[in-house]
């Protein structure tokens, strides 16, 4: 079925993308989303908005698919500069070299610090991370793996072994042996487990998905001490904060130091064209083992031809934008009303995080990340709470975002923020009692109260439009 | 933009020396080992073009099995165009449209009750989803394969693949048993009440495209089915056409509960892969919303871009192609056979033929003869003594003469 742009969808042909998603996909997808109203068809996708087919309702895009989106979402240079390669390239043959991958290449590790001058190119943050811990596993000969409490990688074998929350585990164990959790900013802990028998120390400068946790100047330090002193191979995961995203090219850059490994996806593709990379310095212990290695990380979908010409226009366009510089500003004043609605809230917000435009706001109360999802999305805001933790309310919009839809953005939270109030004159009492908090904070609890309390509304909407139908 | 030969040898050398510098020198000089030392520039239907703008390839490896329609198929290239001004990769937890009909699509395309999908970037992903599902819905941990096997690169992947040094990338994912390919008996003794899944590749494509008996496949889908295990195939190198029916399991007279399908999807022009399920094995995704996640997978776009590969896959009906065409072609192949002993033997089905040397060298030094004769064909990662060749599956008589008379070329200066 072919459609045009800014076509929409009536409630009964929604139901049934809903019904066919349900029979094909997941229906539990389909309930989980609608119980906080986020079941939107997104159309005219543009800059950091996109409109609901069926309420023609315009929505902030504040989850960016995690962070894909840097460059604004449908930015036009990015999708003529594709469809121009559309003529001449496709995804290409995995086991050749070409132009648009070494000029890629080139280009990525001459906006890397340091003497992180090496590429692998990968397909996506998965697969990227699969080959920084293959790199580091090859090149050390040694097993272990030391993540963070509510580290986000990725959900392949890899990745999801150094994955930092049981959920996402339990069901699929055993995984790979040897990955030690340690707490997020706790050197001490780090350094009970660090020996000579590490491969690597993995973790993000900021954790998206753990619920924006921004590492501190210490931490990171005494990492790289760490590391050096025991041949350990730090490895960056700047799949989310790369690009910009927290107001430098890369999340590293605020501290002064590089990793050996980084990896990177998400922004890469512009939100058009799926790719990622490895990014390693250019040591003996890591260029050596690559080079009696060379495919050891050898994907085929990773470094398209296509991939790679998208890519590269995405780094010619946050260079030539100053993309990060944007990012620090609009997010100090994205950061500073939050704070506001932070101090006038004070009661149910613990406390609001921030690295550029990665943005996150506790909630003293776990159940309340969904509830709150809902009231942002009744006010056009579409945002998610973090994979790993959801009373952390994640912001982070494109960051083409002016400073005009910012506040329009602030203004809006700041309602969705008020209408919550209603809710919790009843539920924060009930909230002290711990049998409640623990049914509140139940997600089986909340995905079959708010799709009664949808299938209500629905009901009730129903019936209005059909009465307002008689009386015409 | 025509630029003199003189000057693209200057930079086609510049690029190889940055290659070597960005990459490693191991890498390019594996590239050129393989007589591939040149820098492609695009492709067009059969073949695939270098830089230097006077050679072109007839494409034999279709970068393992992807531009089953052909290098940069025009139709599918067009709608991608299109749609990629109307939207884009969406957000990947939203249940959006695109994904939607395209795994309504899928379904309707896939033989059999494999009615439901979820969506990846690599086949390794593909594969991790599967073996995942299959633990989570059965509750054991039990991963059986078969010898033989290539999955890709990922974590669960790489454990049941057969891939020489393995063991350099330390202890991967446990419970991970292999057994011979094609033994009923091995089999029979390994799949039990802890049994997961057995997951294998119908055709090894990568391992001198190995298959067997129906029985043994019947033995397997029955030991599955009195175990409460789930049998998985990956059809990554075999699916769409390639070995002359949709999928090969329909060859095979059984169906999997699981089926991997690789890039061959869009047609190789957008990274997407996909395992598709029995509706039984949705009801784990359905209690257990967003367990599994993938921001690439079911890329909004590229659910555009599969729904219109998937047209021309019915438009074309190109595995009627590779049945006819890959009949003449292993029937002529095989005529080279043994008499020269460089060549041993030939097999395969449809247009997924390989060919078997004395060695791995053996194999090698044919590529890069290949190579000059104008044939594009890489060693196959399991067995490397073999070369897999499966070029476009719209060829005509014209290239499959040009592939038979480009083999024995190659085979003459070895």
């Amino acid at each position: 079925m072919e459609y045009d742009r800014g076509n929409r969808m009536d409630v009964q042909e929604r139901d049934y993308v809903q019904h066919l998603f349900g029979k094909h996909i997941s229906k539990g997808q389909v309930r989980y989303l609608r119980c906080a109203h986020l079941d939107i068809y997104e159309r005219d996708r543009q800059g950091c908005t996109v409109v609901d087919a069926v309420s023609g309702k315009k929505f902030f895009d504040c989850f960016s698919s995690a962070g894909c989106f840097n460059v604004g979402r449908g930015n036009l240079k990015i999708r003529e500069v594709l469809q121009k390669a559309l003529d001449e390239w496709d995804m290409g043959s995995h086991h050749l070299l070409s132009e648009p991958k070494i000029r890629f290449a080139e280009k990525l590790a001459s906006f890397c610090p340091g003497d992180l001058d090496k590429v692998v190119l990968c397909a996506s943050g998965a697969d990227a991370c699969a080959g920084a811990i293959k790199l580091a596993r090859g090149a050390t000969g040694r097993n272990d793996v030391i993540t963070m409490d509510k580290g986000y990688h990725g959900h392949e074998g890899f990745s999801l072994s150094a994955n930092g929350k049981d959920y996402y585990k339990e069901l699929f164990e055993p995984l790979m042996p040897g990955f030690h959790i340690v707490p997020f900013n706790d050197l001490e802990a780090v350094r009970k487990v660090a020996s000579r028998d590490i491969a690597a120390i993995i973790l993000e400068p900021v954790q998206g998905e753990g619920g924006i946790h921004v590492a501190s100047q210490e931490f990171m330090q005494g990492l790289r001490a760490l590391c050096d002193e025991l041949g350990i191979m730090l490895i960056f995961d700047e799949v989310q904060t790369g690009f910009g995203r927290t107001g430098k090219m890369w999340g590293m850059e605020h501290y002064g130091l590089v990793p050996d490994i980084m990896f990177t996806a998400k922004s890469i593709s512009g939100g058009l064209y799926p790719n990622g990379a490895v990014v390693y310095r250019d040591i003996r212990a890591l260029t050596d083992y690559v080079e009696k290695n060379p495919f050891f990380h050898h994907s085929h979908a990773g470094g398209s031809d296509l991939g790679c010409i998208v890519s590269g226009a995405v780094l010619d366009y946050l260079v030539e934008n100053r993309v990060w510089e944007h990012a620090a500003e609009i997010g100090r004043r994205f950061k500073e009303g939050l704070m506001e609605i932070w101090r006038e809230n004070s009661h149910m917000v613990r406390e609001v995080r921030a690295l550029g435009l990665m943005i996150g706001i506790e909630y003293k109360y776990e159940f309340l990340g969904a509830l709150m999802a809902d009231c942002l999305a009744k006010q056009g805001v579409w945002a998610v709470y973090s994979g790993n933790a959801p009373e952390v309310m994640r912001f982070q919009i494109p960051i083409t975002a002016g400073m005009e839809e910012v506040e329009e953005l602030l203004a809006r939270i700041r309602a969705a923020v008020n209408s919550m109030k209603i809710y919790l004159v009843f539920l924060l009492p009930l909230a002290r009692i711990p049998l409640f908090r623990k049914i509140l904070d139940n997600l089986k609890v909340q995905i079959t109260t708010f799709n009664l309390v949808r299938d209500l509304e629905e009901l009730v909407l129903k019936y209005v439009l059909k009465a307002q139908g008689f009386r015409r | 933009m025509k630029k003199d030969i003189a000057t693209k040898q200057t930079d086609r050398d510049m690029l190889f020396a940055a290659a070597e510098k960005v990459f490693s020198k191991g890498l390019v000089d594996g590239i050129r080992e393989r007589g591939h030392g040149f820098l492609e520039a695009g492709g067009e239907g059969a073949y695939v073009f270098d830089t230097d703008g006077n050679r072109r390839y007839l494409d034999c490896s279709s970068s393992a099995g992807t531009f089953n329609l052909g290098r940069k198929n025009r139709p599918i290239a067009a709608r991608f165009k299109k749609a990629l001004f109307e939207t884009d990769q969406g957000n990947f937890v939203m249940p959006s449209e695109e994904k939607t009909l395209l795994a309504r699509r899928i379904a309707e395309f896939v033989p059999g009750n494999l009615s439901c999908v979820l969506f990846g970037v690599t086949r390794g992903e593909s594969m991790e989803a599967a073996c995942k599902l299959a633990r989570g819905f059965t509750k054991r941990p039990g991963l059986i394969t078969v010898s033989g096997g290539s999955y890709g690169e990922s974590g669960f992947a790489l454990s049941l693949s057969e891939r020489k040094r393995k063991e350099q990338f330390g202890a991967l994912i446990p419970d991970v048993r292999v057994v011979p390919f094609g033994d009923v008996q091995a089999a029979e003794s390994a799949i039990g009440n802890q049994t997961a899944a057995f997951v294998m590749e119908p055709i090894q494509a990568e391992n001198g495209c190995r298959a067997t008996e129906k029985a043994y496949y019947a033995r397997l889908r029955s030991l599955c089915d009195r175990h409460g295990a789930k049998l998985i195939f990956d059809e990554t190198g075999s699916g769409f056409g390639r070995t002359g029916t949709r999928f090969f399991f329909e060859q095979t007279g059984v169906e999997p509960d699981i089926l991997i399908v690789g890039e061959a999807l869009t047609g190789g022009i957008f990274p997407m892969t996909a395992m598709i399920f029995t509706p039984e094995l949705k009801q784990f995704f359905d209690a257990h919303p967003l367990i599994h996640l993938c921001t690439f997978g079911g890329h909004d776009l590229g659910c555009r871009v599969a729904m219109a590969a998937l047209d021309e896959y019915d438009r074309e009906c190109p595995w009627d192609n590779a049945r006819d065409t890959g009949e003449i072609l292993l029937r002529s192949l095989g005529r080279l056979a043994g008499k020269k002993g460089a060549l041993e033997s030939v097999a395969g089905r449809g247009l997924l033929v390989s060919l078997k040397f004395a060695s791995g060298e053996v194999a090698r030094a044919f590529c890069v003869r290949a190579g000059e004769h104008g044939l594009m064909a890489e060693t196959g990662k399991v067995d490397g003594s073999c070369v897999p060749l499966r070029p476009s599956l719209l060829i005509g008589k014209e290239e499959t003469s040009f592939i038979t008379d480009a083999v024995k070329k190659a085979l003459g200066g070895l």
